[in-house]
């Protein structure tokens, strides 16, 4: 009995330096599965990003190389760019005071991606508002966008252009657009998302046709040329608001992103992309 | 009787307090006062009359114990410690269970989450999943080796018929215990194991109304969600316990009332003497059983502590997805034989069959009813019961994935070596060794032991799924370890090509890995195969590129890796 009682003891003593053991290492543990965590969340982020978002934001989250999810054809991307100091950088990111945004960056993330934006080609993604992702896809999705902020990113100065007042005066700094380039542009910024391709009057859905706007513009406001019309209008969206609408009468408030001055002018040389979409829609020679 | 104060100013204090403290020993152990109970530790004699028999008769702890066994029943045969193993099982998944349970809410929407939480937030949470999810399985392992043993020494023999139909009771309570606790993590392995296995519901041997409510019931809606989280949850937590403790109960009486059988061949032929325990043939529960017991408990402890540190983890895939479905769904090892007889028979004679056979078992005692418990009379019996035994082992191997219909030969590589879930050994190379670029299968690249071993396990794979028609593709792998494929046609003029013991596999592949960094800390890992038919180098078998898997810098795969139940 007594080899029982001493068997029975020694591993009893065992078991507690086992147990001590373990609870040394438990803080480093409990890290490593913290980081393990939103490891294992990006990697899901990725493959859905990957798979719902890359179409419209493109592969690298930079509005650019966008393909179409059947054909894999190279497209235009409707969407804005995530990967993008003026979204990600400091708590209060360029973009969320611009709209307004008093919360986290990660819920202004989460909600955008949640409900959509309303007015423009971002649909709701999550279930409770109709979509198809559950709340973890979601959130899933949200820490892989995270994910590109950097330092070097951040870096990036924060470039305002100081935008002229009227587009001559811009057009003292850059004289020549290219047409070609700027139908490009107008799909890359997603302007073709809501007010269609050019070439047909029906495809407009939220903002109007542009496709006689080369016509129209200079009679909308009285003594503006048509160049200066589209220029303030871009610029800032609620300067003038036309009454009807594709789906309806227009409202008070325009439907326009108003952060195409922070998208155009966050480099010395960016303003091109306006004149050359301006040159497009038959504005400028 | 005299109060303390009065004890004090008789005997001085320190003999008071000792007086006291024997007082206070022997009303906690019901009858046995200090001295006692070293006496009984040191092996001494008991005293007349004999204080350690009176716990078992004044204490509720020892009343359904018995004070004494037949000595030839306390050695490690015949009884292998198995009913007394189960039992701490038992105790052992509720204390753990209990703990788990405070951190765990039943709802799709925060179940998987709880699950990282436990493994990241609580201290220790990580150890107490794995040994509850540990002793799950020993405990099924126990109780089916309990039967076995009964079984094979006739135990379940008259008048025990009763004890062991109970007992076939508490079997299928602690499989349906373990397997109802499957679904809680709420993640793919979890989700698919538990719908493919309640899918048999709808294939039982019934009319279609009956059976499509009970899979209902047992779903709580047309599709495994919510509410058939909190059903199982119930079933795991409150149902199944319960009935589990009731039939304990049960069965235990029963053990007592009949005592423990003798082995076989210590009495004579229809005689049952356990009850009959001569003086000189008695061990008695205090010291010797109690002693014996709390040694084996702190054994069990320190080895499913041990285990669930270093030998066994509890996997964690990812989040439930009821549109994804997994590319091999498998059962738990203990129901594993349950999908192998899938693949024999057809699944309405399946589903009908299992209760059928376990009707037979719980029933066997009343018609099995030959009076010799001894081997040498039992042939018939005994070789019976080893064919069932092998029978359900290669059951268990044919439900393994092994032994699963293979998908096409460049998912059979892919899966193989990116997984969609768990560790592998390419994903648990440190991520700072994962190499952006393009890789082939077998290459080496010096002074990287990880990346040439991950690439040395992809070249296995692929020589697993591929033959040659003379020409191979892969620079990397030499020609002599390619195999010679064999041509088959078939009926529509389309040629497949096989290896000997493999069907459709890739005539001389080419594959390549790309790993590109796509975003701080996250890397994409890609694998290309592109299979031409052979002498036409214009028409393509395969051309893929969708196998894509992304692996983040902290999401520490190795850790995964040091267990002995993971496969990397």
């Amino acid at each position: 009995m007594q080899v029982k009682i001493i068997i029975g003891t020694i591993a009893f003593m065992l078991t507690m330096i086992i147990l001590g053991f373990a609870a040394i290492r438990e803080p480093g543990r409990l890290e490593d599965f913290t980081l393990a965590r939103e490891g294992r969340q990006i990697e899901t982020g990725a493959r859905l990003y990957h798979n719902q978002c890359a179409t419209c934001h493109g592969v690298n989250g930079k509005a650019e190389e966008c393909y179409d999810a059947a054909t894999g054809e190279s497209i235009g991307c409707q969407g804005l760019p995530l990967n993008y100091n003026q979204l990600l950088c400091g708590d209060t990111s360029a973009r969320m005071s611009a709209l307004n945004w008093e919360g986290s960056k990660l819920a202004f993330i989460q909600a955008t991606v949640s409900s959509g934006r309303y007015g423009t080609a971002m649909p709701t993604w999550a279930q409770e508002y109709g979509g198809p992702l559950r709340t973890d896809e979601i959130s899933d999705i949200v820490q892989f966008v995270l994910n590109w902020e950097t330092e070097e990113l951040c870096s990036q100065p924060l470039f305002e252009y100081p935008w002229p007042e009227t587009i001559d005066e811009l057009l003292v700094t850059f004289p020549t657009g290219d047409a070609v380039r700027g139908e490009e542009l107008y799909t890359t910024y997603g302007c073709s998302g809501c007010h269609g391709n050019l070439d047909d009057s029906t495809s407009a859905t939220v903002g109007p046709w542009q496709g006689n706007l080369a016509e129209e513009a200079g009679t909308r406001v009285e003594g503006m040329s048509g160049a200066q019309y589209v220029y303030e209008s871009i610029l800032h969206p609620n300067n003038y608001v036309v009454e009807q609408c594709p789906n309806g009468p227009c409202g008070d408030s325009s439907s326009m992103p108003t952060n195409f001055p922070a998208r155009m002018g966050d480099s010395e040389t960016k303003p091109q992309d306006l004149v050359d979409i301006m040159t497009y829609l038959g504005l400028l020679p | 009787m005299a109060t303390f104060v009065d004890q004090v100013k008789e005997m001085g204090l320190k003999q008071a307090a000792i007086a006291k403290a024997d007082e206070a020993v022997e009303r906690i152990t019901a009858g046995m006062n200090i001295s006692d109970i070293r006496s009984a530790l040191r092996g001494d004699e008991p005293r007349r009359p004999n204080p350690r028999l009176r716990p078992h008769a004044d204490s509720f702890w020892l009343h359904i114990r018995p004070s004494f066994y037949h000595t030839e029943v306390t050695h490690i045969y015949p009884t292998f410690r198995m009913g007394w193993l189960s039992t701490f099982m038992f105790v052992w998944e509720t204390i753990t269970g209990i703990i788990l349970m405070i951190f765990y809410t039943p709802s799709p929407l925060v179940a998987y989450s709880n699950m990282w939480n436990i493994l990241s937030n609580v201290p220790l949470g990580q150890l107490i999943r794995n040994m509850h999810r540990l002793g799950a399985e020993v405990m099924v392992m126990v109780v089916a080796m309990h039967m076995l043993r009964t079984f094979i020494t006739g135990s379940y023999k008259k008048p025990r018929q009763f004890t062991w139909a109970t007992g076939m009771i508490l079997l299928v309570l602690t499989l349906m215990l373990s397997f109802s606790g499957y679904l809680l993590p709420w993640d793919q392995l979890a989700y698919w194991a538990l719908t493919v296995f309640i899918s048999g519901a709808e294939a039982a041997p019934a009319p279609a109304i009956i059976n499509q409510n009970i899979l209902l019931i047992l779903q709580g809606a047309p599709s495994l969600g919510a509410g058939g989280l909190l059903r199982w949850y119930l079933l795991h937590v409150l149902l199944m316990p319960l009935m589990l403790g009731i039939f304990f109960f049960v069965h235990y009486y029963k053990v007592v009332l009949h005592g423990l059988s003798l082995p076989p061949g210590r009495e004579e032929i229809g005689e049952d003497t356990a009850k009959r325990v001569p003086k000189n043939e008695r061990t008695y529960f205090i010291p010797d059983i109690l002693t014996s017991e709390l040694m084996w408990s702190a054994l069990m402890v320190l080895f499913l502590v041990a285990g669930s540190l270093w030998l066994w983890d509890a996997p964690l895939e990812t989040h439930a997805d009821p549109v994804v479905t997994p590319l091999h769904v498998v059962a738990p090892w203990y129901l594993s034989w349950s999908q192998g007889w899938l693949k024999l028979a057809d699944k309405t004679l399946v589903v009908g069959f299992i209760p059928a056979l376990l009707v037979a078992f719980i029933v066997m005692p009343y018609f099995e009813v030959g009076k010799s418990r001894r081997y040498v009379d039992r042939r018939v019996g005994l070789s019976v019961a080893f064919l069932f035994m092998a029978f359900m082992l290669v059951s268990n191997w044919m439900g393994t994935p092994e032994y699963a219909v293979a998908s096409s030969p460049d998912r059979e590589v892919s899966i193989e070596f990116l997984p969609e879930q768990g560790p592998s050994l390419m994903k648990a190379v440190p991520y700072d060794e994962m190499l952006v670029g393009k890789f082939l299968p077998g290459q080496e690249i010096s002074g990287n032991p990880h990346m040439t071993e991950a690439l040395a396990e992809l070249k296995e794979a692929v020589l697993a799924n591929s033959c040659t028609m003379g020409a191979p593709r892969i620079v990397t792998i030499p020609e002599d370890e390619w195999r010679e494929c064999r041509v088959v046609t078939l009926d529509d003029g389309s040629k497949r090509y096989d290896l000997a013991f493999k069907e459709d596999v890739m005539p001389d592949p080419y594959v390549e890995l790309i790993i590109e960094e796509i975003q701080p800390g996250l890397k994409s890992l890609q694998l290309v195969f592109n299979v031409t038919e052979p002498g036409n180098p214009d028409v393509l078998r395969i051309d893929t590129q969708d196998w894509k898997t992304f692996i983040h810098a902290d999401s520490n795969y190795e850790e995964e890796c040091r267990f002995a139940n993971k496969s990397c």
